[in-house]
C-alpha cells in the first residue's frame, strides 16, 4: 500500500510518499522531500509568515514528491497529514491542500499526530525493538514508553522544550538560523571548552528550561558588556563558544538524566532519540554512555527523518490506515494540543 | 445580494467565485467549511449556486446552466475590521484550493507523467 504524507507544524514543509510492501517487508522511502522557512538571524518563525510559506510550497512540493515517488494517483491509498499539535495557521494551510487532494483525488484522509509519526518512523528506521522515547525538538520535549498501545508520557519539559530554549538562545547570539539554528549552536559549542555555571532544573520525571535560558540570556547579556571576562579556574577568555557549550551540556545531562529514570521505571536499556534536536551528536554521545552503562544502547536517525518531514506523517498514517484508522473529511481540522497518548496506537499489539 | 440585513453583524460581503466545473465548486466547498471561524464576530456561509440563479435581471444574456459552478461565499460581521480580517483569511485558503486545482488535479498530474 502507498500513501503521501503532508507536514507543516513548524517552519518545515515536508511531503513524503511511502510504501508498505505486504507480508510485513519493510517500508519503502519512495520520496521524502521539504523545504524550511529560514527566518534572518535574532528572529523566530511567526505563525503568519510560516503559514505564507507553507501555502506557498505545498502544491510544488506534492508535486516534486509525486514525481520522485513515480506513482500515479491510482497507486496512492491515502492522503495523510498533521492533525496536531503545532502552530495553528501552518497547520490548518496544510490541512486544507490535503483536503482538497482527497476531494480532487477521491481518497480517504488520515490526520496524523505529529509525536507519534516521529516516534513510528523511528522505530522503522532504527528497528529499535522497544526503546524508551525521547522525543525531542523546537516544540516538544517528552520521554515516553509503549505500553497497551499507548504512547504514554513518563516525564516531559514544564515550560518551553529544550530545542526551544536552543533555538531562542541562538536568537539571542544572533547566529544564522539556515539550515537550524540548533545546528549552529552545535557547530559553535564544539569550540567551547568553560563549563560555566548554570541552573539545573530536572523536577523528578519533568524538566524545565525557561529559567536556563533566563540564566543563559543574563550571561550573554554581561559577555557582550564585558568581552574580557575570564574564567577564574583556568583564566581563559569566555567566549559565546563557552556559553552555547555550557548550555548543551546542562540541558543535554538533564534529558539523559530523565530518560534514564524512564528506562529504570520501565526495565527498558534501548533508548531511541527522535525530533530535530536528536541529530545533535553531543546528546547522542551523552545518551550513549548512559545506555551503555546500563548495558544497552541508542538508535537515533538522520536529519531526514529526525527533522519534521513528511514521510513520518505518511508512514504513521498509512499504519493507521491500514489498521482501519480514517479521518472523515468533516473531522479533517487541525489542534495546536494533541497529547501523544490521545492516539490508540491500534496497529501494534 | 442574497442574504438578509442582519443588525447584530451589520458589515457584510459575498464573494462569487465563478469554477469550471460543479465538481471543482464542491470541493472548494467542502475543502473550506471544515475550519470553523476562529473569532465569535464573524459568522460566514458557503453554498454553491448555477450560473442561471446568479444573474441579475436586464444583463445581456450570457450562456448560463443550471450546472452549480460558482461558489458563493457570504461574510457578516461586526466591524469591517473583523470583515476584512475574516476576509483576507479566506483569500488565503482559498489560493491554496485553486493552486491544487490548477495543478494536482487528476488530468494535470496525469498528464505530466505521461513524458
Amino acid at each position: 500500500m502507498i500513501a503521501i504524507g503532508l507536514e507543516g507544524s513548524a517552519n518545515k514543509l515536508g511531503v513524503g510518499v511511502i510504501s508498505h510492501p505486504p507480508h510485513g517487508k519493510p517500508a519503502q522511502v519512495l520520496s521524502n522531500i521539504r523545504h524550511t522557512f529560514v527566518t534572518p538571524p535574532g528572529e523566530g518563525f511567526l505563525p503568519k509568515d510560516t503559514a505564507k510559506h507553507h501555502r506557498t510550497w505545498v502544491i510544488k512540493l506534492v508535486k516534486q514528491a509525486m514525481k520522485q515517488a513515480g506513482v500515479t494517483i491510482k497507486d496512492i491509498d491515502c492522503i495523510c497529514y498533521t492533525k496536531g499539535p503545532g502552530m495553528g495557521a501552518p497547520l490548518q494551510s496544510v490541512a486544507v491542500a490535503a483536503r482538497m487532494l482527497s476531494l480532487l483525488w477521491q481518497k480517504d484522509l488520515v490526520g496524523v499526530n505529529h509525536c507519534v509519526g516521529h516516534i513510528e518512523m523511528g522505530r522503522e528506521i532504527t528497528g529499535a525493538q522497544n526503546p524508551v522515547v525521547l522525543y525531542v525538538s523546537g516544540g516538544n520535549t517528552q520521554v515516553i514508553a509503549y505500553a497497551e498501545q499507548r504512547y504514554r508520557i513518563f516525564g516531559e519539559a514544564l515550560d518551553i522544550a529544550v530545542g526551544n530554549c536552543l533555538d531562542r538562545f541562538a536568537r539571542t547570539l544572533e547566529i544564522s538560523n539556515d539550515p537550524a539554528p540548533g545546528y549552529n549552536i552545535e557547530q559553535l559549542a564544539k569550540k567551547g571548552k568553560v563549563l560555566l555555571d548554570l541552573p539545573y532544573a530536572v523536577k523528578g520525571m519533568d524538566c524545565s528550561f525557561s529559567g536556563i535560558l533566563a540564566s543563559i540570556d543574563l550571561l550573554a547579556a554581561e559577555l557582550k558588556a564585558n568581552p574580557g571576562q575570564r574564567d577564574p579556574v583556568t583564566g581563559e577568555l569566555i567566549t559565546t563558544a563557552d556559553l552555547c557549550f555550557s548550555l548543551q551540556e546542562t540541558v543535554y545531562a538533564m534529558l539523559v538524566e530523565i530518560t534514564e529514570r524512564a528506562m529504570a521505571h520501565v526495565g527498558s536499556n534501548q533508548v531511541l532519540i527522535v525530533g530535530g534536536v536528536g541529530c545533535n551528536e553531543r546528546l547522542q554521545d551523552m545518551m550513549g554512555i548512559m545506555a551503555k552503562d546500563r548495558g544497552g544502547s541508542v538508535y537515533a536517525t538522520d536529519e531526514r527523518f529526525a527533522i519534521d518531514n513528511g514521510i513520518m506523517i505518511a508512514h504513521a498514517g498509512l499504519e493507521a490506515y491500514k489498521a482501519g484508522f480514517r479521518t472523515p473529511l468533516e473531522e479533517s481540522t487541525c489542534t495546536q494540543r494533541f497529547r501523544t497518548d490521545e492516539v490508540f496506537v491500534k496497529w501494534r499489539d | 445580494m442574497a442574504s438578509q440585513f442582519d443588525p447584530d453583524f451589520p458589515c457584510s460581503l459575498t464573494i462569487d467565485l465563478p469554477l469550471p466545473t460543479a465538481r471543482l465548486a464542491s470541493a472548494a466547498l467542502q475543502a473550506l467549511r471544515v475550519d470553523k471561524e476562529l473569532s465569535p464576530l464573524v459568522r460566514r456561509s458557503f453554498s454553491t449556486i448555477s450560473t442561471a440563479s446568479s444573474h441579475k435581471s436586464g444583463e445581456p444574456s450570457l450562456v448560463s446552466s443550471s450546472e452549480e459552478t460558482i461558489l458563493r461565499t457570504e461574510y457578516k460581521a461586526t466591524t469591517n475590521r473583523m470583515l476584512r480580517v475574516a476576509v483576507n483569511g479566506f483569500m488565503e485558503s482559498l489560493s491554496v484550493v485553486l493552486g491544487v486545482m490548477e495543478e494536482l488535479d487528476l488530468d494535470v498530474l496525469g498528464m505530466e507523467h505521461a513524458d
